[in-house]
């Protein structure tokens, strides 16, 4: 029987292993036909460089404060890993593609279901006599043109003034 | 192999780990008391940034002088001292404004005001469902020109200095590069992208080949807040980790959660983008690089770069993946001027306009470049 601590040790490697396994599986099974980013030789090093860092300070010292700085650095490497192995898999066209498909999905399912939610509330505004989403935005759009149509005007004036005031002089 | 390796680590850490207890000397005892305390005072800020009220920003004084619409030009309070104003054009759509005038002590437009320059800011606003056919083209054509027109009457000027941020920077440099009747004396792009080609993450994801933005924008009408967000999120997946961790970290120093509380509000907060200008940014930038191809075409004038002859200062960020630096860079090879200059500097795309890395190393070098450049307020 090994103690806790060892146990705890085991597992912990256990999953990582595990999970690298099952992140290679599904990368490699979204971009078959490019070669799939090895998560492993991110995240090794970091793991390597942290355990040694933890290892020596137990070992050697009685424990300080600088334990939590070294965990923090630790999960600082750990983040900067994942976020390089989450840079490399979405710099791919596989990634791209499955994207813009999710993406067509998305809008295939919604443009149906907008144009109805939209149709069945404007009606029911309608019977209850209020302006539609519909005639509002209309509305502002006139007021927009307006604002710009008083602008044009308003240079006109300005160009017509200086003209003026430059012949005056 | 590696997994030997790792094995082997393990087992070494393990067996290191032998629970040596060794007397803990004065020296060390004392730094866990101020860890101990440092720990007090993280759980006492967080728990006070649970309930705190959203912290003041923007709070440098400002005039608004000109509305159309949703956008507004402001002019902030200032001791000039030099004669040209400065138009800043930040990016439409996407966040709001006020990062960059985030909090007293901590913001891009009271380090300008304070240098004595005679500020101007446009802030595109909110846009809603009505502006849905607003076009790039239009902002270039319709707003910039009157935006830059009011900024040289209210400034009693003949010239004025355009400094562009994000998406303003391709935005004035199109209006820059299109109104040579317009007197531009100096252009300024900060983290914007020229050279589509370049872009990274994004280019990659709106590619015609992988992404019809006329599906998209037919389908939805505008690019709701959401959406951006969900965008700006995937292109860094492990922010939000990093920025909770290091929020833990820090949370025993006052001023660290102060600025935090402010920033996070700001990156939390997205603007929708107009769908017509949606369409027309996606498909002439990203998908069509026509701006660095110059081979853009607005209100009937031809839109190139290489008629930009003014003084022209470029800073782009090491560390931005939003606009890479080769992107930004891309406009010092573009134009004809002269007098043109290239810094990179550390940090990323919003690290570069917002906090102590910023006050450290951008906005100084961005005021040292316009002052002399900018003559002297009579």
């Amino acid at each position: 029987m090994s103690d806790p601590t060892t146990q705890l040790f085991d597992t912990w490697k256990r999953q990582l292993e595990e999970s690298t396994q099952a992140w290679s599986k599904m990368v490699s099974q979204m971009t078959p036909q490019a070669a799939p980013p090895d998560p492993v030789a991110f995240w090794r090093p970091v793991l390597n460089q942290g355990l040694e860092n933890w290892a020596r300070m137990f070992a050697q010292t009685p424990a300080s404060p600088d334990l939590v700085s070294q965990w923090k650095q630790f999960l600082d490497q750990w983040i900067e890993a994942w976020s390089r192995v989450l840079g490399q898999t979405m710099n791919t066209e596989g990634f791209a593609q499955m994207m813009g498909r999710s993406l067509e999905q998305m809008l295939a399912a919604q443009a149906p279901a907008k144009k109805a939610g939209e149709q069945a509330l404007d009606q029911m505004l309608m019977h209850l006599n209020l302006a539609s989403r519909t005639q509002l935005t209309g509305v502002a759009k006139q007021i927009v043109e307006l604002e710009e149509r008083l602008e044009r005007v308003e240079d006109g004036v300005q160009a017509i003034l200086r003209r003026l005031d430059a012949k005056e002089r | 192999m590696a997994q030997e390796r790792f094995a082997d680590v393990v087992e070494r850490f393990t067996s290191g780990f032998n629970g040596a207890a060794a007397a803990v000397s004065p020296e060390v005892a004392k730094q866990w008391q101020e860890e101990l305390e440092r720990n007090v005072r993280r759980m006492t800020n967080l728990a006070r940034l649970a309930t705190a009220p959203e912290p003041r920003t923007g709070q440098t004084p400002r005039q608004e002088i000109y509305k159309r619409n949703k956008s507004r030009l402001y002019r902030y309070a200032s001791s000039r001292r030099h004669r040209t104003p400065v138009l800043f054009v930040p990016n439409l759509g996407i966040s709001r404004p006020y990062i960059f005038d985030l909090l007293p002590g901590g913001s891009f437009i009271e380090h300008m005001t304070r240098e004595g320059f005679d500020f101007y800011l446009l802030d595109w606003g909110v846009f809603g469902p009505e502006d849905n056919d607003l076009t790039f083209e239009d902002c270039v054509t319709k707003i910039l020109p009157r935006m830059a027109a009011k900024v040289l009457e209210t400034s009693g000027t003949r010239e004025l200095s355009v400094l562009g941020y994000c998406m303003g920077a391709p935005l004035s440099a199109s209006f820059v590069a299109s109104h040579p009747e317009i007197p531009v004396r100096n252009f300024i792009n900060m983290a914007g992208p020229i050279d589509f080609s370049q872009i990274g993450l994004f280019g990659l994801w709106l590619d015609a080949k992988h992404f019809d933005v006329d599906r998209f924008v037919d389908t939805l009408g505008s690019v709701p807040a959401d959406l951006v967000k969900a965008g700006f999120k995937l292109l860094k997946p492990t922010m939000d980790l990093s920025t909770n961790l290091n929020l833990w970290w820090n949370a025993w120093n006052d001023k660290y959660v102060e600025g935090f509380t402010a920033l996070n509000k700001w990156a939390n907060e997205y603007v929708a983008f107009p769908g017509e200008f949606f369409r027309q940014w996606v498909r002439d930038f990203y998908q069509g690089n026509k701006l660095f191809r110059g081979e853009l075409v607005f209100g009937g004038r031809p839109v190139r770069l290489s008629s930009i002859r003014c003084p022209v200062f470029v800073v782009g960020a090491k560390e931005d993946y939003i606009a890479p630096p080769a992107c930004v860079r891309a406009l010092i090879d573009a134009v004809s001027s002269r007098e043109k200059d290239y810094i990179e500097l550390p940090g990323g795309h919003i690290s570069l306009i917002a906090g102590r890395g910023a006050a450290l190393h951008c906005w100084p070098k961005v005021s040292e470049w316009l002052a002399p450049r900018s003559g002297e307020a009579a």
